[in-house]
């Protein structure tokens, strides 16, 4: 495999791993929206509670996606933010909202200062970034970005504002929504855990709703993207999405709360293993291929060698991290951080 | 009114200027943390252990708001500056990926010690101190050497106007690094020390005078006063190196317009590039030919000798060096009457004008740092990349970049509102000194 391509595989597992992590703290802000029943404030406290320790290290995920954008594929990352200036600009400002709006709340309430609406700022960001996010590689799948001499030649609002890309959104909001859900399960009891079951269950119908339309919008409004389908590889990666979706409805049927959690994470990873599938070997479909956009030699070779190391230092922080903060968060918590 | 080149050059030093003043923090505490547990662990003294358990509340707030704004500036590196980071995100892609482990270890242990206090075993809380320590002062170093090679570019070579022969490890150990990470880097400990401890002063004045205030305001004086001399002498390193290597700045920060032998320092002054010349400096025969060269008779080059379109505005490089080089003198100044008297009456008892004083240096390292950065940026221009790429062909060919600064400009009003409403809530008891430096909105 060549170090170009490698790169590229670094890119799709960042975003995998943002997925997986940041995505159920996406979900959390939405379940906060939608709290509803008797229980809605129990749901919000349990969610809140879960992301706490680990949402910072979740959010550096796209920190290293941007890092390896513009150290590996610096021509690709100057187009990309260049043809989606305004769906990229409002996943920020969300993701800015999003995190002070966590931070501030979730401080200020241990201080006994509840700041006003930070609530309803953090869903609605929480919403609005998986959204736009989605709407973003939406328009890079659908091949909707055209360079035409080295330049970005896509409008402002073309290539993402149209059906394809917006069902790409909604599966990122979806995604998000099921993935919060799912891991609740594993953390809450009783009611609280049948609750989260059933949003669980609603949201990979959703999901699996989504992502089935999405084929007939591509036939319609992304042709690129639906004619690169047919292919050996696309087609083994989607029929293990699907797979594992049918497996994770079966699961949170049967109230096999272990599994729950690493098969919804495994849905989510496979889903997006498919965009990459297609893509494949373009970076931005149709113009600009993966070894065409990639930096030198050398700088690859730095970049790739960084990885293993920083890893050794890395997963075992991570391991503790996820150990130290992993038991239920319906009961009283030993002791929060101080105040 | 704002083309798209000033809407993203305000935009970045506008992002830029608020990361640091919390990233500042979030290197410096850490520091405090370990010295403040390490002391509770082998004194036994809880006292310092509650310090501990109060500073971390403010870093966990400060570090989020760091990470949110940090990641505001690395979209802007696309949104803004496509083809800057087009040219050389393969060249400095690197540091700001070793970068991205430093966060990651950071944001990990910061979790596991907030939320770990009593999870953990003291000694094994005690330790994550360290990786925090460590990575936060990693992640100065990486990031400020790739802008020490937007100042001294090296490890490429450009042939039709792209970089070929990339050598990222060259890149990153330009010249200018050893001097700008060293400086930026100190200025955090400098920074947190003062900032901390006028903090305790303030309580102080109000009349708390409790033996807690007096040993929070030792410690984090303690490390004012390691870092200050040392900020002071790598400033000094860092003027000289600019002298030799990047005189254009040197001779900005200065007020250097025509190039003499035996050149004067100038304190204050205003420069006035119509009449070509500082105004009403107070001027210190020679000393600016001593302190650059080591001799009197040295020449200093002044703006006059450079191509005029290629020097910075002497006015935006002057002043804040004048302002960073006056703060630094001032926390030196206040940290030796500190520890004179504490040493000459050997008791720790400051009087009133000691504590104002302190209260007066708490945002200076702030105010220091922001001012040096003006250098720095400042004095660069008109080149994004030194003598190679300009700024202005740099920035993003998309309209609309002043609407983002707009909503920026709100969003960082905003954060600081909501920072503010947060940690100056008046606090509940009087014995409880309040704990948050409020100046680091
Ligand atoms: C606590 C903060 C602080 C203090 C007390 C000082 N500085 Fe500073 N200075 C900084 C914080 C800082 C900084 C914000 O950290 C900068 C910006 C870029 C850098 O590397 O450090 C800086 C830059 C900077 C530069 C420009 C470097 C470049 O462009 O490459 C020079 C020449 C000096 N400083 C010199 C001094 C001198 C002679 C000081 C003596 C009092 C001094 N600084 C005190
Ligand atoms: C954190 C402290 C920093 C501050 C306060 C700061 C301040 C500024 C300011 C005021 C500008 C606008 C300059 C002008 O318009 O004349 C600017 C520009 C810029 N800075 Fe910095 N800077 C900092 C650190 C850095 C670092 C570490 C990097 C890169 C690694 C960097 C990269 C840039 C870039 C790319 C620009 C835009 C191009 C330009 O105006 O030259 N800055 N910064
Ligand atoms: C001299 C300039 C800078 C210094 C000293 C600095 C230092 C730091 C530190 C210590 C942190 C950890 C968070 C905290 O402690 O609050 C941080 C966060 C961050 N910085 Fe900077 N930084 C600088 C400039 C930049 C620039 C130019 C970028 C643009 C790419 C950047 C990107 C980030 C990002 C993305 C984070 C968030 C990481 C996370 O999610 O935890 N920083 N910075």
């Amino acid at each position: 495999m060549s170090l170009e391509v490698l790169a590229a595989g670094v890119v799709l597992i960042g975003l995998i791993a943002y997925a997986m992590f940041a995505g159920a703290d996406f979900g959390g802000g939405v379940w906060t929206a939608l709290a509803w029943g008797p229980r809605a404030r129990v749901q919000r406290e349990a969610i809140f509670r879960a992301m706490g320790p680990v949402w910072e290290t979740n959010h550096v995920w796209l920190i290293l996606i941007v890092v390896t954008l513009f150290t590996a594929f610096p021509r690709a990352f100057g187009d990309l933010f260049t043809a989606l200036f305004i769906p990229l600009s409002i996943a920020l400002i969300g993701i800015v909202f999003r995190g002070a709006a966590f931070a501030f709340r979730h401080y200020g309430s241990e201080g006994g200062a509840r700041l006003p609406a930070t609530g309803i700022v953090f869903s609605a960001a929480s919403i609005l970034t998986p959204l736009t996010m989605g709407m973003a590689l939406g328009a890079i799948a659908g091949g909707q970005i055209t360079i035409r001499g080295g330049q970005v030649a896509t409008e402002l609002y073309e290539p993402w504002l149209r059906p394809f890309s917006i069902v790409c959104g909604l599966i990122g909001v979806a995604m998000c929504g099921f993935l919060t859900a799912s891991y609740m399960t594993t953390r809450t009891g009783g009611a609280l855990r049948e609750d989260f079951r059933n949003r669980a269950l609603a949201a990979s119908l959703v999901l699996g709703g989504l992502t089935t339309a999405a084929i007939p919008v591509a036939y319609a409004d992304a042709r690129p993207f639906f004619d690169r389908l047919g292919s050996p590889a696309p087609i083994a990666v989607m029929s293990a999405a699907v797979a594992m979706g049918v497996a994770s409805l079966v699961v949170l049927w049967r109230r096999w709360y272990a599994l729950a959690p690493p098969v919804a994470a495994g849905t989510v990873a496979l889903v997006i293993a498919a965009w990459g599938a297609v893509q494949y070997p373009y970076f931005i479909l149709p113009d600009e291929r993966i070894d065409s956009v990639a930096a030198g030699h050398a700088t690859l070779v730095a970049f790739l060698v960084s990885l293993p190391i920083g890893a050794l230092i890395l997963i075992p922080s991570l391991v503790l991290l996820y150990y130290t903060f992993s038991e239920r968060t319906d009961r009283p918590a030993p002791e929060g951080p101080p105040s | 009114m704002f083309d798209t080149v000033t809407s993203a050059r305000a935009l970045m030093g506008m992002s830029l200027a608020f990361h640091i003043s919390f990233t500042a923090v979030g290197i410096g505490l850490p520091l405090m943390l370990f010295l403040a547990e390490g002391i509770a662990l082998r004194t036994g003294n809880p006292m310092y252990r509650e310090m501990a358990k109060r500073w971390t509340r403010v870093a966990a707030v400060l570090f989020a708001v760091g990470a949110v704004s940090g990641t505001i500036l690395s979209f802007e590196f696309g949104l803004l500056w496509p083809t800057f980071m087009d040219f050389s995100g393969a060249i400095i892609g690197f540091p700001f990926a070793l970068e991205g482990f430093a966060f990651f270890t950071e944001a990990i242990f910061l979790g596991i010690y907030i939320y770990g206090w009593d999870r953990l075993s003291p000694r094994a809380h005690w330790l994550c101190t360290v990786p925090m320590m460590v990575s936060a002062a990693a992640s100065a170093l990486f990031v400020i050497s790739a802008n020490a090679w937007m100042n001294q570019p090296a490890g490429f070579e450009v042939v039709n106007g792209k970089a070929v022969n990339v050598d990222p490890i060259a890149a990153m150990f330009n010249r200018a690094m050893p001097y700008e990470v060293t400086h930026g880097t100190l200025a955090a400990y400098v920074t947190t020390g003062f900032a901390v401890a006028g903090v305790y002063a303030v309580a102080m004045l109000r009349g708390h005078r409790s033996e807690y205030n007096k040993r929070a305001l030792v410690l984090a004086l303690a490390v004012a006063a390691v870092f200050t001399p040392l900020q002071i002498v790598s400033g000094d390193l860092s003027a000289r190196f600019l002298a030799h290597r990047q005189p254009e700045k040197f001779a900005a920060m200065e007020g250097q317009f025509r190039t003499e032998r035996g050149a004067p320092l100038r304190i204050g002054g205003f420069p006035d590039p119509g009449a070509r010349e500082t105004k009403y400096a107070i001027e210190i025969p020679r000393l600016t030919s001593i302190l650059a060269f080591e001799n009197a008779d040295a020449t200093v080059r002044g703006l006059d000798s450079f191509p005029q379109d290629a020097i910075p505005d002497v006015r935006l490089v002057h002043y804040p060096f004048q302002v960073m080089v006056a703060s630094g003198s001032f926390m030196l100044f206040v940290v030796t009457w500190f520890f004179g008297i504490a040493w000459w009456r050997k008791r720790i008892d400051p009087g009133r004008w000691l504590l104002r004083a302190l209260v007066a240096a708490a945002p200076l390292g702030f105010v220091a740092i922001e001012a040096g950065w003006f250098v720095t940026e400042f004095g660069r221009q008109p080149w994004i990349i030194w003598h190679l790429m300009r700024t202005d062909q740099a920035a993003t060919p998309r309209e609309g970049v002043a609407f983002l600064l707009l909503v920026f400009f709100l969003v960082y009003v905003a954060l600081t509102i909501g920072l503010g409403l947060l940690l100056l809530r008046p606090s509940g008891s009087a014995a409880r000194p309040p704990q948050e430096a409020p100046d680091v909105a």
